[in-house]
């Protein structure tokens, strides 16, 4: 179990950009669109038997020809001088039926991750993925970025559109990141690596649902751009945007009236701590909470 | 035994080569758990190395059976006048490629094992007074030839479809091919009403195919009244009750029956045959 590359790019000192599957994947879309974008070369992945169990078998006349498992690839690119590796694992590896990864397999594979980083001299590590906040699907989402190291909350403050923990009322700088999107930044913390991990915001009322959510990529990939300082077209996520947009406002208008009243109410929100009276209170916060679970549980209930 | 696979071994064997032939408790029919049993029984099947569950099972209670508590096992066994090894086990929930591992461990170190069988039942929506056929999928092509000269269906075109997984037949005989051991899956299609209860037709493709293949001189008059029996059992419940003998006639004939009817006949066999013991 282990790391095979095909070659060896020579790097000096590059960035690597990691993600898995989350909610709305919103993270894997985001790096994935980039890694695109700057046709990224692949040039090794992780051997995924011991993590995973396949997802296809393909037999011909009564051969088993092939096993395909899901891919856990490294991608580099130098672009404007810039050094990018790009790790994208199309599934967590989870144990026990879980949603996300944790435990013995998602620690190797962080580890494994790591030791390709090490192998390359990455100076800084960016994960990403979904922040479930109290927001509206027609407003611009904002993204959450937590570091691993003091000294990179004053960087992180000039990405603009960006909320850390502490800006968030009632968080008291607390929280925390489920699955290997947070895990990265905890073992490569405790490996010396510099890290941040950037969380799009997905509104409350749509995390269980099975849709994609690239208007928070969007936000992610902003993010990055900026801190990576390259420019991305955001056209291809512009267009996915639009067609994901027309569903959620399908199943938002099935939403009964009352609820839909609530929850439009966090169009105004600003879920950081507000300079003075908010337009939405803590107690419309938490009724809205409140009915969007009721409204779920019965949804569900009703199959 | 490498530290990594948690195997135990009861008893060193002394076998120069052998076959590994591999069923599942919680197979289709229970075809995996019968056929491994039937060899057991019949060729004196001796236990000689396990499997230790902890890191493939979840061992946080136990699960009730026939009134009786059970607790996953897989067991080696050998029948060493026909060196011929049998592997009977529960389907693992976790950390499947190690312990598919273990197994092909167990097989090539302990057991010199040149060619491995595994035992799998499917789906059939034909009636159960079809004949059963056997379906072969092998990892190389070598062992095809070999199966040439059986009565099987040796050339199926398979993709797993999508939003399914495949087996972990298919896993374990893509890992003896990484291994360079020809396997070959042994699959019985089982009518879906006999699924959950037992399916001796299958067994008995199974074994018959095993006893030529292996020399096995296996006895199969036991596994033959089993098979009259049920079908005595089944031809009464036809007579007994139109719908149920309405829905087989139409499933004779080649015709598919709604998935409400394939749900009303698979409960009414299955409840009648319970009755009856």
């Amino acid at each position: 179990m282990g790391i095979r590359l095909y070659q060896e790019p020579h790097l000096e000192n590059p960035i690597l950009v990691a993600s898995w599957p989350g909610i709305g994947n919103i993270g894997i879309i985001a790096v994935d669109t980039l890694r695109g974008m700057l046709e990224a070369e692949e040039f090794g992945e992780i051997e995924p038997w011991d993590f995973f169990y396949p997802k296809r078998a393909v037999i011909h006349k009564g051969v088993l020809e092939y096993l395909e498992f899901p891919d856990n690839k490294f991608y580099f690119k130098v672009i404007q001088g810039k050094e990018l590796l790009f790790f994208v694992g199309e599934e967590q590896p989870t144990e026990g039926g879980r949603v996300y990864a944790e435990g013995k397999k998602a620690c190797h594979m962080t580890e494994l991750v790591l030791d390709v980083a090490e192998k390359f001299k990455c100076r800084r590590i960016y994960t990403s993925g979904a922040a479930v906040a109290l927001t509206h699907h027609t407003t611009k989402p904002r993204f959450w970025a937590v570091p691993n190291s003091e000294s990179l909350i004053s960087e992180i403050r000039e990405y603009g559109n960006t909320v850390l923990m502490s800006d968030i009322e009632g968080r008291g700088g607390h929280g925390n990141i489920t699955g290997l999107n947070g895990l990265l930044l905890g073992v490569a913390k405790k490996r010396g690596f510099e890290a941040i991990c950037l969380m799009g915001e997905i509104p409350v009322y749509l995390r269980g649902l099975p849709l994609y959510y690239p208007k928070a990529s969007k936000s992610v990939l902003e993010a990055l751009s900026h801190s990576l300082k390259i420019e991305v077209n955001l056209d291809q996520l512009d267009e996915l945007d639009q067609r994901v947009q027309r569903r959620i406002e399908e199943f938002y208008q099935q939403i009964p009236l009352a609820i839909r009243g609530q929850l439009d109410k966090l169009k105004h929100v600003t879920y950081d701590k507000p300079a003075g009276p908010g337009p939405i209170t803590e107690e419309e916060k938490k009724r809205i909470m409140e009915d969007v679970e009721r409204f779920f549980k019965k949804r569900g209930e009703g199959g | 035994m490498s530290k990594e696979y948690p195997v135990k071994i009861h008893k060193e064997l002394e076998l120069r080569q052998s076959s590994l032939v591999l069923g599942w408790g919680e197979d289709l029919g229970n075809l995996g758990g019968k056929v491994t049993d039937c060899l057991n029984r019949k060729l004196k099947g001796q236990e000689f190395a396990e499997i230790e569950p902890d890191d493939f099972f979840s061992l946080g209670g136990v699960t009730i059976e026939d009134n009786l508590a059970q607790f996953p096992e897989s067991k080696f066994y050998v029948c060493s006048e026909r060196d011929l090894v049998v592997f009977r086990s529960n389907s693992p929930g976790a950390g499947w490629c190690k312990f598919l591992n273990s197994i092909l461990d167990v097989a090539e170190h302990h057991c010199q094992v040149e060619e491995l069988y595994i035992i799998g039942a499917m789906i059939s929506f034909s009636a159960h007074t079809a004949p059963r056929q056997l379906f072969t999928v092998v990892n190389l092509a070598e062992i095809k030839e070999v199966l040439n000269q059986y009565d099987l269906v040796r050339d199926m075109d398979y993709q797993t479809p999508p939003g399914e997984k495949p087996t972990l037949n298919s896993f374990l005989l893509w890992i003896a091919k990484g291994r360079n051991i020809p396997g070959v899956i042994l699959g019985v299609p089982i009518p879906f009403y006999l699924a959950a209860m037992e399916d001796p037709q299958a067994q008995k493709k199974v074994l018959s195919f095993l006893n030529e293949r292996l020399d096995l001189k296996i006895d199969f008059s036991d596994v033959d009244q089993e098979i009259r029996e049920q079908n005595e059992q089944l031809t009464r419940a036809r007579s007994l009750f139109p719908e149920i003998d309405d829905y087989i006639n139409r499933l004779e004939s080649n015709l598919t029956l709604s998935e409400e009817e394939n749900g009303e006949l698979i409960k009414k066999i299955e409840e009648f045959l319970r009755e009856e013991g």
